[in-house]
């Protein structure tokens, strides 16, 4: 029987989960945009100790990776990895699209809002890529069921809603990962970084 | 009687990821049992500078590698560290946040100590981490990102006497080169050059040296570069391999003389304190110029002061110089809990007006 805690700080959020087994121990969301970093911790040991464990207890740790706040993703992965690393335990990452997919009727259309006129997409049943996608881009959804924050923003077919909280699905999809080695967490950015070559151009150089 | 401590140091507040082991008992020279650095030259390089995105995103997949190097360098296991400490400003929030992260995920899971540490306590203390330095001293800060005088009495008992009103020189060497058309960083690119040239054939200003104070100014100096530039390819349509040399030897000379100017006020300031043992020590990427290290270690020993430069790796950004400050803060007692924050702005003297980014957010150093 696998024990795990997940977490995922890739959005407004602060959230959390400990799964032992089937079973959820403790569970927490609470919103906020900033102090995510301040919060995580303390969440965490608050959970654990309301499922009666300690850290040394857990066989893994489980993360969202995003897409989603690039800074708020990394305050996750980065916690992760510093908990593998000092409990001897893997951690697992596992992406917010497919979190948000979890215990939903197949096919899906997981949609998130990107920011800056797109979303993020991917397919589920058969399973797809996660992109980032320009509205005028998208596929056509409209005989597949949607999820997600941009769901009612395309055209496509009904909207549901999530079936667990996020850090619940997030346990759930590491739990059945756990036997199997997976690589370090790592954030699923699937942007580039905002980064421009220099303007001015170099002097003529002569001998 | 103070017990021998092992320190596990996090730093990733700028471009270069760190982890490190310190290793200090008390009544004897600290030892460094390891320090790994991984650095992101070439991954900044094609942008002229440090893009804060793609720091953060090396910082948030290196910094556990580095910590595992760092710990069978040292052939040591978490279970016989004693605390972690870890950069929580100030610098670039992105990497500064994957670092504090990752050290309280190292604490927690390991059950040991948080002591968050000031990246510039880090480079002030560094003299005695490698030479036992006794308080006070001064301490001229010259980085990529930082530059002042700093009255040290204590490990956090910092004044400043005079800094940078706009940029740092390293900054202003990286724009220099980038004017020139030479590689990046540009601290060595430009002293590499300097040295085929004449610092005397082309008059560059030397800002702020006729106001009292150990207050200075490199943003002037990189515009009246430019203009230099500009003159010296006037006609010719390009720069001649030997005007770069010179316009090169002409701004390192006169960022030489700044700084050497005004670090014999600082001294002047410095010695009416009647030190025991009157020491001025550089620290940070520029101390790592050797026109400037001489410039400094010259105005040192007219004014009879110990001079002390750390070795390079030292000088620059790593993360044996966290755990050292961490060392130093651990043994005053002092502890961070889980919720501690990254300070993008922190400055190490309190009480002096801020001088840098005063805005709402307060000072930056």
């Amino acid at each position: 029987m696998t024990t795990l805690i997940a977490f995922d700080t890739s959005a407004a959020a602060c959230a959390a989960a400990v799964l032992s087994g089937d079973r959820i121990l403790a569970r927490a969301e609470e919103p906020m945009a900033t102090g995510q970093a301040e919060r995580l911790f303390p969440l965490l040991e608050e959970l654990l100790a309301e499922a009666g464990l300690g850290w040394r207890d857990l066989d893994a740790l489980a993360c969202g990776i995003g897409p989603g706040n690039f800074t708020g993703t990394r305050l996750s992965v980065s916690a992760a990895r510093g908990l593998a690393l000092s409990l001897g335990r893997p951690a697992i990452g596992v992406s917010r699209l497919e979190a948000l997919a979890e215990g939903l009727p197949r096919p899906l259309a997981v949609i998130e809002d990107a920011r800056r006129g797109a979303v993020y997409l991917q397919l589920f049943g058969p399973d797809g890529p996660p992109e980032l996608v320009q509205p005028g881009a998208l596929p056509d959804l409209r005989t597949i069921a949607r999820t997600g924050s941009a769901a009612s923003l395309v055209p496509g077919g009904p909207v549901l809603t999530p079936a667990m909280p996020l850090a619940e699905a997030i346990a759930r999809i590491a739990a059945r990962r756990t036997g199997t080695p997976q690589p370090r967490p790592a954030p699923l950015y699937l942007r580039a970084a905002d980064a421009a070559p220099p303007s001015d151009p170099p002097p003529v150089l002569l001998p | 009687m103070p017990e021998p401590v092992i320190m596990l140091g996090l730093e990733s507040s700028c471009d270069d990821t760190a982890a490190a082991l310190v290793r200090h008992v008390p009544g004897e020279p600290a030892e460094i049992l390891a320090s790994v650095v991984a650095g992101q030259t070439d991954l900044h390089a094609p942008f002229g500078g440090v893009v804060p995105e793609l720091a953060a995103r090396a910082h948030a997949e290196k910094l556990d590698l580095c910590v595992e190097e760092a710990l069978a360098t040292a052939g040591l296991t978490l279970s016989q560290v004693d605390a972690v400490a870890v950069t929580a400003g100030p610098g670039l929030i992105g990497g500064v946040l994957s670092g504090v992260m990752c050290a309280k995920g190292l604490a927690a899971g390991a059950g040991l100590p948080l002591v968050g540490v000031n990246h510039l306590a880090g480079h002030a203390l560094t003299p005695r981490l490698t030479d036992a330095l006794a308080f006070p001293y001064l301490m001229l800060l010259v980085s990529g990102g930082h530059c002042q005088f700093l009255l040290v009495r204590g490990p956090e008992d910092f004044t400043r006497l005079g800094g940078t009103i706009d940029d740092a020189p390293g900054e202003a060497f990286d724009k220099a080169a980038k004017l020139l058309g030479l590689p990046q960083p540009g601290g060595p690119s430009v002293e590499a050059e300097a040295a085929a040239g004449d610092p005397r054939r082309i008059p560059l200003p030397r800002p702020l040296l006729d106001r009292p104070g150990c207050d200075m100014s490199f943003s002037g100096l990189k515009t009246a570069l430019l203009r230099a530039r500009d003159l010296a390819m006037a006609g010719k349509g390009g720069l001649t391999r030997a005007d770069r040399a010179d316009l090169c030897a002409a701004f390192q000379s006169a960022v030489a003389d700044v700084l050497a100017e005004k670090s014999c006020r600082a001294i002047g300031e410095y010695m009416a304190l009647m030190p025991p043992e009157p020491a001025f020590a550089v620290a940070g990427g520029v101390a790592a110029n050797a026109t400037i290290r001489a410039a400094l270690e010259g105005v040192a020993g007219a004014a009879s002061l110990r001079f002390l430069a750390p070795p390079l790796r030292l000088c620059t950004d790593n993360a044996a110089m966290i755990a050292w400050a961490g060392i130093e803060r651990f043994r005053l007692g002092h502890r961070d809990d889980m919720t501690l924050g990254a300070r993008p702005r922190w400055p190490l003297d309190k009480a002096s007006p801020a001088m840098l980014g005063s805005g709402k957010k307060g000072a930056k150093a």
